[in-house]
C-alpha cells in the first residue's frame, strides 16, 4: 500500500504576534493539520530569505511565514521589511522554476487562533497537491546508501 | 584618436594632484583584441591610457578590493584618493556604493566617459578566433565596428555589443568629476525582452533551463569577484558556522548559491553585465538581475545607483507596497 504523501512544512513564526496566535489555536483546541514545524523567531524581519532556501533544501516541502498585522510590528516596522524581502524571493523562485506556492506569508494576530488554523489548513493542502519538493532537495551520501 | 588625448591629458592633471594615489584605467594588453586594468602612479603610466569599445572591465572592483592593512604604531592612514575612469554603468556601481557607505564621495575622484556600448569578449572571440596578435576595434559614426587586424573589417555593432549594453539606460556617467568628451543620448535597443520570453515559458521549462545552467556552475565565484558591489568582507557562503552554502558542487547547492547572488543584489545590481563576462561556463547570470531589476521597478518604483542620498531598497519600506501574495 502506498503511502499518502504528508507535507512537511517549515513555519516561521514571529515572537509576538503569529506564535502566539499559534498557541491560541493550541489553547483553545483548535484543530489544523500537524504538517507545520514552528521555528519561533523574535520578528519576521529576521527571516533571512536564506533560511527559506535552507529550509527547502533540509527536507521542507513548504515554508510558511507568519507576522504581526503591518503596522502591529513590536518592532515598529520589522514586517514591512520582511514583506519586501519575501515578495522579491517569491518572484525570483517563481522566475528560477520553483513553485512559488510553496513559500507562503501571512499575517497572524494574537488574538487569531482560527484565522491560524485555517492558514494552516489552507497551506497543508496547497502543499499536498503540489507533491514532495525533489527539485532543490539536499542529496546527503548517507541517504543514498540507504534506500 | 582625440578621445583618447583627452583622457589622458585629463588623467595626468588628476594623477599629478598632492591628494590623489593612484589612478586606474584601461591600456592595451598584450596580445589580441586584449585590454587590461592599468593603475598609473604618475604621468609617465598616464600615457598608456585608452579608451575604446573594447573596455568592458568595471574598474570600479578595484578599491573594493584594494587590502588595508593594520596601521603600524605612529603611522596614519593614507587618506588620498583614487581615480577611476568610469563608464556610465560602472559610475553607477560608485553611486551605489556611496549610498551603501561603503565609500565616501570624497575618497574618489572619477573621470567619466559616455559610453556607447561595450562588445561581449565571447562573440568576438567566435568571430575571430585564435587572434594572438595585436588587433584594434574603434567605432564610426553610422554604428559600426572596424577591427583591424592584419586587414581592416567592418562589423555592424548589433553583432558585437554586448547583451546588457542592448538594454543600458544610462550610457552617461551619474557621477563624475571631470567629463571625457559630449554627452550622448541613450541607444537603447530593447528593454527586458531577454528576461520576458522566459517568463512567458511554464514553470516546467524555466525550471529545465535553470536545471541545465545550475548544473554547470563549477562555484568558482568568479561571479561574486568580478561583482563591484559584491564586497562584504566575509561573504554568507565562505561561512562555516553557520553553513549556508554547502561547499560540494551539486544542482541543490548550486542553485542556494545563485538565488543567493541574485537575491544579494536586488536593488543593488546597476546591470553592468561583469558576472556574465567573469563566468567561465557561460550561465546567463544576467537574467536573474535584470529580473530583479525589473521586478524591483514595478513593484517598488526603484532603480539602483541613481541617487547617492536614497536610502538602500531593503532598508526601507512604503505602507503600501504590494502584498497581495499575502494569505
Amino acid at each position: 500500500m502506498e503511502e499518502e504523501f504528508e507535507p512537511n512544512i517549515i513555519g516561521f513564526l514571529c515572537n509576538w504576534c503569529s506564535y502566539a496566535g499559534a498557541d491560541l489555536a493550541g489553547t483553545s483546541r483548535i484543530q489544523y493539520p500537524p504538517n507545520v514545524k514552528i521555528i519561533k523567531v523574535m520578528c519576521s524581519g529576521r527571516i533571512n530569505p536564506m533560511y527559506v532556501i535552507n529550509a527547502l533544501q533540509q527536507g521542507a516541502d513548504g515554508v510558511l511565514i507568519g507576522g504581526c498585522h503591518p503596522g502591529d510590528c513590536h518592532y515598529n516596522h520589522g514586517n514591512y521589511l520582511a514583506r519586501r524581502r519575501i515578495s522579491i524571493m517569491k518572484k525570483l523562485l517563481e522566475y528560477m522554476g520553483i513553485e512559488p506556492e510553496r513559500v507562503r506569508m501571512t499575517w497572524v494576530s494574537a488574538a487569531e487562533g482560527i484565522k491560524f488554523a485555517d492558514v494552516v489548513r489552507e497551506v497543508t493542502e496547497d502543499i499536498r497537491k503540489l507533491g514532495p519538493m525533489t527539485k532543490i532537495r539536499r542529496k546527503n551520501a548517507w541517504q543514498t546508501i540507504e534506500t | 584618436m582625440a578621445d583618447n588625448r583627452n583622457l589622458i591629458n585629463a588623467a595626468k592633471e588628476i594623477v599629478s594632484r598632492e591628494d590623489v594615489k593612484y589612478i586606474i584605467g584601461y591600456k592595451r594588453g598584450t596580445y589580441g583584441f586584449q585590454i587590461m586594468p592599468a593603475f598609473a602612479y604618475n604621468s609617465k603610466d598616464v600615457e598608456g591610457f585608452i579608451f575604446s569599445p573594447l573596455c568592458a572591465k568595471n574598474l570600479t572592483v578595484y578599491p573594493m578590493l584594494e587590502e588595508k592593512l593594520p596601521l603600524k604604531r605612529g603611522e596614519e592612514e593614507d587618506k588620498r584618493k583614487v581615480g577611476i575612469v568610469v563608464k556610465g554603468c560602472d559610475s553607477r556601481a560608485i553611486a551605489q556604493i556611496i549610498q551603501e557607505k561603503g565609500l565616501k564621495r570624497e575618497d574618489v575622484v572619477l573621470i567619466g566617459i559616455p559610453c556607447r556600448g561595450v562588445i561581449d569578449s565571447k562573440k568576438l572571440e567566435k568571430m575571430f578566433p585564435k587572434q594572438t596578435e595585436l588587433a584594434d576595434l574603434e567605432e564610426d559614426e553610422e554604428g559600426n565596428y572596424i577591427i583591424t587586424t592584419n586587414k581592416t573589417h567592418k562589423v555592424p555593432k548589433t553583432e558585437l555589443i554586448s547583451d546588457v549594453c542592448r538594454s543600458c539606460e544610462y550610457p552617461n556617467p551619474v557621477i563624475y568629476d571631470v567629463l571625457i568628451g559630449e554627452k550622448i543620448e541613450d541607444f537603447k535597443i530593447e528593454n527586458f525582452e531577454r528576461v520576458e520570453n522566459l517568463e512567458n515559458k511554464s514553470l516546467e521549462e524555466r525550471w529545465k533551463y535553470w536545471e541545465n545552467h545550475f548544473e554547470k556552475c563549477i562555484r568558482c565565484y568568479a561571479c561574486r569577484e568580478a561583482c563591484p558591489l559584491c564586497y562584504c568582507k566575509e561573504c554568507m557562503v565562505d561561512l562555516l558556522e553557520p553553513q549556508w552554502v554547502r561547499r560540494s558542487v551539486d544542482l541543490s547547492e548550486n542553485t542556494a548559491w545563485n538565488v543567493m547572488r541574485a537575491f544579494h543584489l536586488a536593488g543593488r545590481c546597476i546591470s553592468c553585465g561583469e558576472c556574465e563576462r567573469a563566468c567561465p561556463v557561460n550561465i546567463p547570470l544576467m537574467e536573474l538581475n535584470k529580473f530583479i531589476e525589473k521586478e524591483v521597478k514595478e513593484m517598488f518604483d526603484y532603480t539602483s545607483g541613481i541617487d547617492t542620498e536614497e536610502k538602500p531598497l531593503l532598508g526601507m519600506f512604503k505602507p503600501d507596497d504590494p502584498e497581495d501574495f499575502v494569505l
